[in-house]
């Protein structure tokens, strides 16, 4: 479980994919635990600028990561469409505040370039992205849950 | 045999009887000539053998082999009780700790080098074993007359058990006395002697055995026993049905002779006189002498049974995991019960108010079951500490007498086991700093022996443990140098400073008052790591001390660490927790009373000068839309220990039940963060670390 590499099932992977401003990005779906609506966040005081606070899932308390801060992007105001995915990488949960889930996608292995190039030295971000899937002229970014977790150790 | 759905139960019993090895040797050491302690620790190096030898870790069973051979002798008087021995086998278990301890965390057994001791081992057995055969063969006679009775000696039959027996003959049962012999060669005897039992629970009614059956159970005998039985069947048919049983070599059907046992043996008779057979065991050697088997072991059995009665109990092992998340699903119902309380009261629902009472005295009950069933006594933490205090005690040259008060005391596991380091610590340095050498002592005028403490008791709701010495106390001038040497506090500083506070020094950082670096403690990272530890716990640690008279290190915990009293507060738009435990009083003011000294903001209340902080600016609260009522100040005064300070917050809200919850890898270590809570009505709150504040 400890590897969050897409899992090639024939060549196929599967994803989340949803929305961050106007830039379409995806999860392996193994790692998706569940999607929540919106609720209140509460704010952790001297915890890391990208971390936008803690919710209440069920009884116990998680952590919910602002995406588009975390990825460099600009901050937009909450919608009703709004969630929070929940993922999982190393027994360790962790919400990601995304601007809409968009759908379930299945992505052949041929189609993820995960060129480095493409992405490499202009974006801050580029170390969280693992490949980026072409689906119908469409592009979903994949992300690398575990540096965006922040779990690597250079934190 | 797949063995690793049993290793963690081999890892845990090994460690268990490990542990009373310990304690028998230390109390073997101090009485030589009880047998009783004696047969018990036998009884536990035996088991530890057949265990590990069942596991397939041959190498502990055969270092535990050898010592049961050293230890057997000793029982059999072929060899005399000496310090040298018992060092020899208190090495020996060290080994087999430290073998478990690696079979434990998956490597092999043979990384502990054997040899040695084994050779030690031999060389005291063979140096004495010359006399062996002697008493070896002229033990069969001497058992006869015993057998002959009808039952063996010293077997206690209480009135209730003759009116049973009494009762059976007249309804044409006839109750028999079974003894069983079973297989030297086997590993599982309790299982063996769990099925001669279901057999003869099949033919008639088992009336007592001798060990109980709980010590049967937990293979608290050695290769016999003695039940009593009354049956419709004849004893032949009881004999055959044992029989049947694998590795049993030996049954005895004896029919009891009712009038004959009172006289024989009476309930008070019998306890003197398995102490005498036991005193002279060397008349009954093992082999020969079955039946003076149960006698001695009986008086064994009782003497540990009025000792340590209140163990005894039915228990059951349970993975703490399991307990883990039962706390965690009765905090989710308390929380669920507050929310529905705060519902019950909007929209004033009297029935709802009502069934919710009952719902809460249901709630309360069950949370402190299982609050009890976390609960675990301290003896788990002190009982490692005597065997320690012994090895440091000679290896000091000292002479130490350690005393454990309140053993019972009872703390939530999570804090029983973060415990054991400081208190560990704290004895260390009571031995090697606080108590004198014992020449010292007598030019002092103080017996050589010294007095180290070591004291669990409840306080409210808390549990106090002491560690206390009368040694020579720490000298509040020497911690003032050093502390201005390290530079860190100013001369002047130290000087203003009562003794009292001087002393507390010693729990900064990077403080060492030993003015030899020895290998027991002073390596200057000792008590300041036993307040952040004890810190961290949500306790508290103290010291008091009096020049020759020795010191007292206190340390204060919370009975519980996962559900506690909050008042909870309001800075702009956020909630916050502080636990009510560390809250001394909350005080209404208005900005006149907030003074400045050296610009620092501080309040006086009944002439007491406290520091305030403004929770708002530490934790940087945005500001919400609530325009803060500036004329009317709240503030919280909360006390680290003997510290103060005035927490300004915007409002009070109320007190309230909370369960901790961890925020979680991700964000751990964050300072002024005790953890959250989830709220009655599904928010989360922070909770203060009000020591972070200080």
């Amino acid at each position: 479980m400890a590897k969050e590499d897409q899992v090639v099932a024939d060549g196929e992977v599967q994803v989340v994919a949803f929305k961050l401003r106007n830039e379409e990005y995806g999860f392996s779906i193994l790692n998706v635990q569940e999607i929540k609506n919106l609720s209140d966040i509460t704010r952790v005081p001297f915890a890391p600028d990208f971390i936008k606070g803690v919710v209440n899932l069920r009884g116990s308390v998680l952590p919910v990561i602002d995406l588009k801060k975390r990825l460099g992007l600009e901050d937009t105001p909450y919608t009703a469409n709004t969630r929070i995915v929940i993922v999982q990488y190393d027994e360790v949960y962790v919400g990601m505040l995304v601007d809409a889930v968009t759908e379930v996608r299945t992505i052949n292995a041929d189609d993820i370039d995960t060129t480095r190039a493409i992405t490499a030295g202009n974006d801050a971000g580029s170390k969280f992205i693992s490949g980026i899937g072409k689906v119908d002229g469409r592009l979903i970014i994949q992300l690398n849950i575990s540096e965006i977790m922040g779990l690597s150790g250079e934190e | 045999m797949e063995t690793n759905q049993y290793m963690e139960m081999f890892l845990d019993e090994s460690r268990e009887h490990l542990q009373s090895l310990n304690d028998g040797l230390l109390s073997l050491e101090n009485d030589p000539e009880d047998l009783s302690v004696l047969n018990e620790i036998f009884r536990n190096a035996h088991t530890l053998k057949g265990m590990s030898a069942t596991m397939g870790y041959t190498k502990t069973a055969e270092l535990t082999h050898d010592m049961e051979n050293l230890l057997d002798m000793l029982r059999k008087e072929q060899l005399k009780v000496s310090s040298e021995i018992i060092d020899v086998i208190f090495k020996c278990v060290d080994s087999l700790q430290e073998m478990v301890e690696n079979i434990g965390n998956g490597e092999s057994e043979d990384l502990v080098d054997v040899s040695d001791l084994v050779r030690m081992v031999n060389a005291i057995a063979k140096g004495e074993s010359v006399q062996q055969e002697g008493p070896e063969a002229s033990g069969g006679a001497a058992a006869a007359p015993a057998a002959a009775s009808g039952m063996p000696e010293g077997c206690e039959l209480n009135d209730t058990d003759m009116l049973v027996i009494k009762e059976a003959k007249n309804s044409g049962l006839i109750p028999y006395w079974v003894h069983v012999e079973i297989a030297d060669t086997c590993l599982l005897k309790s299982a063996r002697s769990y099925m001669v039992m279901n057999v003869l629970d099949e033919l008639g009614d088992v009336i007592k055995s001798i060990p109980p059956a709980q010590d049967l159970e937990q293979e608290k005998f050695d290769h016999s026993f003695d039940v009593c039985l009354v049956t419709d069947a004849d004893a032949k048919k009881v004999e055959e049905g044992v029989t049947a049983i694998s590795e049993i070599c030996g049954v005895k059907v004896t029919e009891i002779n009712l009038e004959e046992a009172p006289k024989e043996a009476p309930a008070p008779v019998a306890a003197p006189k398995p102490a005498a057979q036991a005193a002279a065991p060397a008349a009954a050697p093992k082999a020969a002498a079955p039946a003076a088997k149960p006698a001695a072991k009986a008086s064994a059995n009782n003497a540990k049974h009025d000792k340590k009665a209140h163990v005894a109990g039915q228990s059951v092992r349970v993975d703490i995991e399991k307990l883990d998340t039962l706390m965690n699903l009765v905090g989710e119902l308390v929380t669920n019960k507050v929310r529905l309380e705060q519902i019950g009261m909007t929209h004033r629902l009297t029935e709802l108010t009502e069934t919710l009472e009952q719902m809460d005295r249901v709630t309360t009950d069950l949370q402190s079951v299982v609050m009890k069933v976390r609960m675990v006594p301290v003896s788990q933490v002190f009982n490692r500490f005597p065997r320690m205090v012994r090895d440091l005690a000679k290896e000091l040259n000292k002479d130490i007498n350690l005393t454990i008060e309140g053993e019972d005391t009872e703390l939530d596991r999570t804090v029983i086991d973060e415990i054991g380091d400081p208190l560990m610590h704290l004895l260390r340095n009571s031995l090697d700093h606080g108590v004198e050498h014992p020449d010292e002592r007598e030019a002092k005028g103080k017996p050589r022996t010294g007095e180290v403490g070591l004291i669990a008791r409840h306080e409210g709701n808390n549990v106090v443990i002491m560690v206390t010495d009368d040694g020579s106390g720490i000298n509040a001038d020497k911690i003032r140098n050093k502390a201005v040497e390290k530079g860190m506090i100013s001369r002047d500083e130290a000087d203003a400073l009562p003794d009292a506070d001087a002393v507390r020094l010693i729990f900064l950082p990077g403080f060492s008052t030993a003015e030899q670096i020895t290998d027991v403690s002073g390596r200057g990272v000792g008590m300041d790591v036993v307040r952040s530890k004890i810190e961290s716990l949500g306790g508290h640690v103290d010291v008091e001390t009096k020049i020759d008279e020795g010191s007292v290190f206190k340390i204060k915990l919370p009975l519980t660490l996962a559900i506690i009293q909050a008042m909870l507060v309001k800075v702009q738009d956020e909630m916050y927790a502080i636990p009510l435990g560390s809250i001394d009083s909350t005080i209404n003011i208005t900005p006149d009373d907030i003074k400045t000294v050296q610009n620092k903001e501080v309040i006086v209340i009944r002439g007491q000068i406290i520091p305030i902080t403004r929770l708002n600016e530490v934790l940087s609260v945005p500001r919400g839309k609530e325009a803060t009522d500036e004329d009317d100040i709240f503030v919280v005064v909360v006390h680290v220990g003997d510290h103060k300070i005035g927490i300004v917050v915007d409002n009070l809200i109320g007190q309230q039940e909370i369960v901790i919850k961890t925020l979680g890898k991700l964000l751990s270590g964050l300072k002024m963060l005790a953890g959250a809570t989830i709220l009655g009505d599904g928010h989360v709150a922070m909770i203060l670390d009000v020591s972070a504040l200080m």
